[in-house]
């Protein structure tokens, strides 16, 4: 049998995983805005939240809660993106949609860019300061340029998420975990938690990649691994496992509205 | 041409090729038959000949099985890249997703590549023959699947493809010129074809995608020679013809039914199989009530004149888009005690049927994959459907997803161990049901899905007893696959992921025994040829074409 070689350690490089596809998983409750747009909002959550969020905060698609878009100036421009979808990126067209779905569409995401900011429960002066000393987060987060990649990149997580998002990362992190999506493969968690027994140790850290023979981790050290898992003893996915702290108990309540709100103004 | 006897240069094959297509020409030459040759008789006996791979199933009973078995698990560990084609640039929007399988005649290789073009390679070097691509406009309409194609007919010295625009060329094999073109529908209607073509005896049978845009579709037969149009049997059937009680009002108008997967052929019974798709629109049944016959169905139909001898509905008044279109499987085993001339069908339903191809009589319909919208199938084929698994306003979750347990990708039938290897995908979906209004060329699907896929969803490669459904093994997947399966006479199950590996499985066992990563994901199916007695295994992986082999 010709699977050969058993555990590869690459050289320890500490390299940011290049967390830039974040998505939101659909299990949130359907909101329903006073204007009467049902249809658009019904349509929306049908084609496009799965990427750009239940509420249009973003995911793995941009916030669609901006005044100005950069690829639809004006409604035409919406419509053709809406229809077509941005060649070239993860953006699809939606060819499924009739010509009056794909209008109503158009006024529900303008009408999603009139949306007034969220307010910020803190302060958010105050939140940089604990992000950097009493939750130490610089130690696991890049954040323009600074920290260490264990967790994902925060820059623009203000305009990707929306502040419950953002409080339930801070607070409970297993619940909102980042997925990393694949035109072909569908949304894999991007921060999955694997442990691993092979007759050489034990080994845990989170899924950098996988396949049908093979999976690739990368531990808190920021060693990557990789694995023949036909050679392994044990391979278990800990979905709903982070380790990210929950920062409940570390901070207190002030200190989370702070640096929730501080998150907030992460917009680019 | 028999494996073992074929060597032979590429340079006496194009000579001669054009010479012999300049006898056709002037008409005046006698001539023995040109070595761009793919005479009916070849294609019957295609199953059996392992050298070529004539048609998009490797034979008239689809089994997708390679007779050779020069690479077997002893040796695979051998098994290395010998050449590689990469897929010409297009400036078509869209394109680039490639599904075709290729077909070998005569060591040449003729493929297509998105959205409809054709290629020539030389089976020794890769070397390119020729290429063509058709004019095709930026504004093609392709409603409910992206811009592809999956492959070509070869029939005497002609090779044909459909094209996304509902047309169909007949190209010269030697050169890629045009001898004929035909316009099989209006595209404007959201007509489209991305099928391969099947060749009979001078005939060249298409069908048509185009359901999410509210088609009435049909199979056609055409004139190999000369382009003219034999028949077209529509599959869903207008007021007062058999089957039309099953539609109220105008419904039928815009029934859907779509035949964009190639059939099969029995030439003893002088039987052609095709499968039926989604009734129209997809998702709201309410706006169809009744059976929608002859929607997600296998159909007999007479390759002479079109009609139909039998139907078969897998899933009467379907509401999730299972389109039937699935390889029909032609088998000669002994069922139950009995020899039968069978049809074997892995459903996108999540269920597996025998059919006798005869009579059209039901004879098994059992669970392959899990799923929960029927309790099981009853005597006469019917399904137990579950109440409250069709799509709703908001929301309603069922297994399989739309995209099925198994879909247009094939499955394979080895012939000497009776086992049927299916790429099954495990993943269910929110369905949603939505108003609909037809408007011609334009989408009308009345809902659509969420699907729940990457982590929530996995794949597998499964092999069932043919005679019985029971699954023996199955290899596990990450996710869910878009591409075939190839059994062959070595032991093995050539198979692929979405992730890029190209794989082959112990047939016996289900174990891994080699894989590859092409280094993008796999959306098509394997084909084998051989070339001076060499066996060769074929996958794509992204934009480029494999060919394995041990030397
Ligand atoms: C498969 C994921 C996906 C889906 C589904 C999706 N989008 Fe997008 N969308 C994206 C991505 C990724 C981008 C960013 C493209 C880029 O790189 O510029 C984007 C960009 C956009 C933009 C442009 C934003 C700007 O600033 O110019 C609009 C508007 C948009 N999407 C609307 C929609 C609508 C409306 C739908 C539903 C009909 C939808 N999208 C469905 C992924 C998606
Ligand atoms: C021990 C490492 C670690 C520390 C310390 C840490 N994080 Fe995280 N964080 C992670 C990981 C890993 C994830 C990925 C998701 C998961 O595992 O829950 C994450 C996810 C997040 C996310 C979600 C990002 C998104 O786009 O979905 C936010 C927001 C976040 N962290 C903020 C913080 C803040 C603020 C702090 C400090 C108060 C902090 N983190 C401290 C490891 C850490």
């Amino acid at each position: 049998m010709p699977i050969k070689s058993t555990l590869r350690r690459f050289s320890p490089v500490k390299t940011v995983i290049h967390a830039g596809v974040l998505a939101l998983l659909l299990c949130a409750p359907i909101p329903v805005f006073a204007q009467a747009m049902e249809g658009g909002e019904q349509l929306f959550q049908t084609h496009c939240a799965r990427c750009h969020g239940i509420l249009g905060e973003g995911g793995e698609g941009p916030s669609l809660k901006r005044p100005q878009l950069n690829h639809a100036a004006d409604d035409t421009a919406l419509l053709t993106v809406i229809t077509g979808g941005i060649p070239g990126t993860g953006m699809p067209g939606s060819w499924m949609l009739s010509a009056a779905d794909a209008q109503q569409l158009v006024t529900y995401v303008r009408a999603l860019g009139e949306l007034p900011d969220e307010p910020m429960p803190g302060d958010p002066a105050a939140g940089e300061i604990v992000y950097d000393a009493a939750g130490n987060c610089a130690s696991c987060h890049i954040l323009n340029g600074i920290g260490e990649g264990i967790g994902p990149q925060l820059n623009g997580v203000g305009a990707r998420r929306n502040a419950e998002y953002l409080r339930r990362s801070v607070t409970s992190p297993e619940v909102e975990q980042p997925k990393v999506v694949d035109r072909f493969r569908g949304t894999l968690n991007a921060f999955l938690t694997v442990r691993i027994v092979s007759e050489y140790g034990s080994y845990e850290g989170m899924r950098v990649n996988e396949d049908a023979f093979t999976v690739q981790m990368r531990d808190l050290a920021g060693d990557f691994y990789s694995f023949e898992k036909a050679e392994l003893i044990s391979y278990d996915k800990a979905f709903g496992h982070s380790f990210m702290p929950g920062y409940a108990s570390v901070l207190s309540e002030t200190q989370i509205d702070d640096v929730v709100s501080y998150l907030m103004t992460l917009r680019d | 041409m028999k494996y073992l006897e074929n060597v032979r240069t590429n340079t006496g094959f194009s000579v001669l090729a054009r010479w012999c297509s300049f006898c056709l020409i002037v008409g005046s030459l006698q001539f023995s038959p040109a070595l761009a040759d793919t005479p009916y008789e070849d294609l019957l006996a295609d199953e059996e000949n392992g050298a070529d791979w004539l048609s998009y199933s490797g034979g008239y009973q689809s089994h997708r099985f390679s007779p050779l078995n020069q690479i077997n698990s002893a040796n695979i560990d051998q098994l290395k890249v010998l050449w590689a084609y990469q897929m010409q640039p297009t400036s078509i929007s869209g394109a680039g997703l490639q599904e075709t399988t290729a077909v070998v005649a005569d060591e040449v290789m003729y493929l297509t590549e998105s959205p409809s073009s054709v290629t020539a390679l030389d089976v020794r070097s890769g070397n390119l023959l020729w290429h063509w691509s058709p004019d095709l406009s930026n504004e093609v309409l392709n409603i409910g699947f992206p811009r592809i194609n999956r492959g070509v007919a070869v029939l005497n010295d002609k090779v044909y493809v459909a094209t996304l625009d509902a047309r169909l060329f007949a190209l010269d094999a030697g050169t890629g010129a045009v001898r004929w073109e035909t316009q099989v529908a209006e595209n404007s209607l959201g007509f489209s074809l991305t099928l391969a073509p099947l060749a009979l005896d001078g005939k060249i049978i298409v069908g048509v995608s185009g359901a999410e845009a509210g088609v009435r579709a049909f199979v056609d037969a055409y004139d190999a020679e000369t382009g003219e149009q034999l028949w077209r049997t529509f599959t869903v059937p207008a007021p007062g013809e058999p089957g039309s009680d099953t539609w109220q009002g105008d419904d039928w108008q815009t029934g859907g039914g779509s035949t964009w997967l190639t059939g099969s052929f029995d030439p003893e019974l002088d039987l052609l199989y095709w499968t039926t798709g989604n009734p129209a629109p997809d998702w709201n049944g309410d706006l169809r009530p009744g059976d929608n016959l002859f929607t997600c169905s296998v159909l007999a139909l007479d390759p002479d004149t079109g009609e139909m001898r039998w139907h078969f509905q897998y899933t009467p008044h379907d509401t999730h888009d299972w389109d039937a279109n699935q390889i029909p499987v032609l088998i000669d085993a002994e069922f139950e005690g009995q020899q039968r001339k069978l049809l074997a069908l892995a459903n996108r339903n999540a269920f597996y049927y025998l059919l006798d191809r005869e009579t059209g009589e039901f004879l098994l319909g059992e669970e392959y994959s899990y799923q929960t919208w029927a309790e099981g199938i009853d005597d006469n084929g019917r399904p137990i459907v579950i109440p409250n698994s069709e799509p709703s306003r908001e929301g309603n979750l069922v297994w399989p997803s739309l995209q099925g347990a198994t879909n247009w990708f094939s499955p394979s039938y080895n012939p000497q161990t009776e086992q049927f290897f299916v790429a099954n995908r495990r993943m269910g979906a929110i369905y949603f049901k939505a108003d609909a209004e037809y408007q011609p060329g334009q989408p009308f699907l009345g809902g659509g899905e969420q699907a729940l896929d990457g982590d929530q969803a996995s794949g597998a490669v499964i092999a069932l007893d043919a005679m019985t459904s029971e699954q023996q093994w199955e290899f596990e997947l990450l996710t869910p696959p878009w591409s075939g399966v190839m059994a062959t006479a070595g032991g093995l199950v050539f198979g692929s992921s979405n992730e890029g590996q190209f794989f082959a499985l112990d047939a016996a066992s289900g174990n891994p025994v080699w894989n590859f990563n092409t280094g993008s994901h796999i959306r098509t199916n394997p084909m084998g040829f051989a070339v001076d007695g060499n066996q060769r295994v074929v996958i794509i992986g992204g934009q480029t074409l494999f060919v394995f082999g041990l030397e």
